[in-house]
């Protein structure tokens, strides 16, 4: 990370790195953090430390630092309880927490303690195992685990950007993310600017596209279905965005279609990774799915397969191992947990391994019923998950977020309709109209504890 | 046959309409299966899911045999009311 805030603010010191409502940070303000933090951290004997801290600044310059520094970094989600804080650094090992906010003691620090010095480490990049944990979103497990990464690995997908100081990206995900910590090397490697809502919510993100100009965007295919919402509820024209890129879910042709018309101007890529898996693969012809030919394709980050109709992934990127845990191969194939299925010249996605519905037997996938009834009149939003059942095991149940204005009657009338002519299994057999739909770190939050 | 059970008729009445196989009267010894309204597994199933919404429970999920016709199923329902 280190390098590419140096290449950077060696060509433009002043360039903003950071617009958020909080001010700018330009790129040699950041390099100056990183450089004085880690010189502070090497002094002070850390080799691990935890970050907790909203000013994504601060959050860019520390993972910097450690970067520099050999230290092992983990972000902790900032909207993390005391109590989960807690469970997180005795379950982690995180003797050093960075963090503004008022914890228990001991092993806190502030980050102004780390760049109040006047020593700056200006040397190279240090050889050997530059380490660094990423935590899972916890959708699937429902607690964050700890990936293993290591900077060497990570920063190789940025080896193929140009940079492209003129673009202004949104960051619609969380630095704790892979997918945030993805946004900071981009943007980075391209030496643009990143500009950052208020909150990770849609409606912050299109405020924070129209204030700092944003010009390219990457969220999740559901951020970008509340973005949608938003707009069409404000009725005021969309940003000019100029790219706008999905991934961390699979991603629905019903979006990608809203998207084309919303955004004309912009070019639609589709990231395919995973905190586990790392940057896999980046479609950009705009179709919904995988080409086939990425079963055969050998020379670029990753390499697919499908085994049992599930996508197997060997990436150049991918982790070493959960924390405190066996170490993984680092060119082993590894299931990815999602399910796909080959039409035509596309892998489609079907959803994920864990959440298929088991209806008296009868495996029912939730993505394709979730494309289809998101496509009825008057629903805005539709999540399918399996409902317990004491008869059949599980029906396909489906909560609805209706549109403004629209008669749920006529809408349950009109789904259970497009169902009709379907296997039974696969027939929703219970729809409940919800005001929203959780979301977690900007993916819908699927299934359901029975 | 208790005025509180008037709803669940109803909304077992509501139901088989849904699934097409509504019926003017719903005598309590109509057969929820086999030569009766001839439910399948899967219709079953969503009828419990109706009556657990409406309800709370149902009686398919109870855990004791599964009713056999309308009469049992209104009959769950008397037999500890609903709050």
């Amino acid at each position: 990370m280190i390098e590419l805030l140096r290449a950077a603010a060696e060509e433009a010191p002043h360039r903003v790195a950071l617009a958020s409502a909080a001010g700018v940070t330009t790129y040699a303000e950041l390099v100056a953090r990183a450089e004085t933090a880690a010189a502070e951290l090497r002094s002070r004997g850390v080799r691990r430390l935890a970050v907790l801290d909203p000013d994504h600044a601060t959050v860019w310059a520390l993972l910097a630092a450690c970067s520099l520094a050999g230290v092992e970094s983990c972000v902790y989600p900032v909207a993390a309880t005391d109590e989960t804080v807690a469970e997180l650094r005795e379950r982690l090992g995180h003797d050093v927490l960075v963090t503004p906010r008022d914890l228990p003691a001991p092993g806190l620090l502030r980050p102004d303690e780390l760049w109040a010095g006047t020593d700056r480490d200006t040397g190279p990049v240090p050889d050997g195992p530059r380490p660094l944990l990423v935590l899972t979103s916890g959708t699937t497990s429902g607690r964050p685990q700890a990936a293993r990464h290591d900077w060497s690995r990570i920063l190789r997908v940025t080896l193929r950007i140009r940079p492209t100081p003129e673009q202004r990206w949104l960051l619609a995900y969380a630095p704790n993310q892979f997918a945030g910590l993805q946004m900071l090397l981009h943007v980075a490697a391209a030496r643009a600017t990143l500009a950052a809502g208020t909150t990770f919510q849609p409606r912050d993100g299109l405020e924070a596209m129209r204030r700092f100009g944003v010009t390219h965007a990457s969220g999740t295919p559901t951020f970008w279905r509340f973005l949608l919402a938003e707009l069409r509820t404000e009725g005021e024209p969309a940003p000019p965005l100029e790219q706008v890129t999905l991934g961390g879910e699979a991603v629905p042709s019903a979006v990608v279609d809203a998207l084309r018309r919303t955004f004309p101007r912009a070019h639609l890529s589709q990231l395919y990774a995973a905190t586990e898996m790392g940057l896999s693969i980046s479609v950009r012809d705009g179709e919904v799915g995988l080409p086939l030919s990425v079963l055969e394709a050998t020379d670029g980050e990753a390499e697919f397969r499908i085994v049992d109709g599930e996508l197997w992934v060997r990436s150049r990127s991918s982790m070493l191992g959960y924390h405190d845990d066996e170490p993984v191969p680092e060119d082993g194939w590894r299931a990815s947990g999602d399910l796909v299925e080959v039409v035509g010249d596309r892998i489609q996605f079907r959803g994920r391994a864990t959440e298929v519905i088991n209806v008296g037997g009868v495996k029912v996938h939730p993505l394709p019923i979730e494309e289809r009834v998101a496509r009825v009149p008057g629903v805005a939003l539709a999540h399918a998950h399996g409902r317990p059942n004491a008869l059949v095991g599980q029906v396909v149940a489906l909560d609805v977020v209706l549109a403004d204005g629209v008669d749920a009657a006529a809408v349950d009338t009109a789904i259970r309709e497009e169902f009709a002519d379907d296997p039974a299994a696969h027939r929703p057999r219970s729809i409940t109209f919800v005001e929203t739909l959780d979301v977690q770190g900007g993916k819908l939050v699927r299934g359901r504890t029975p | 046959m208790s005025s509180d059970t008037t709803p669940v008729r109803q909304t077992v009445s509501d139901f088989l309409v849904r699934v097409k196989k509504g019926r003017d009267e719903l005598p309590d010894d109509l057969a929820l299966f086999g030569d009766g309204l001839a439910l399948d597994s899967l219709e079953a199933a969503e009828l419990s899911v109706v009556l657990e919404d409406a309800y709370g429970r149902d009686p398919f999920s109870a855990g004791g045999e599964l009713p056999q016709t309308v009469g049992d199923v209104l009959a769950f329902y008397e037999a500890a009311p609903t709050p």
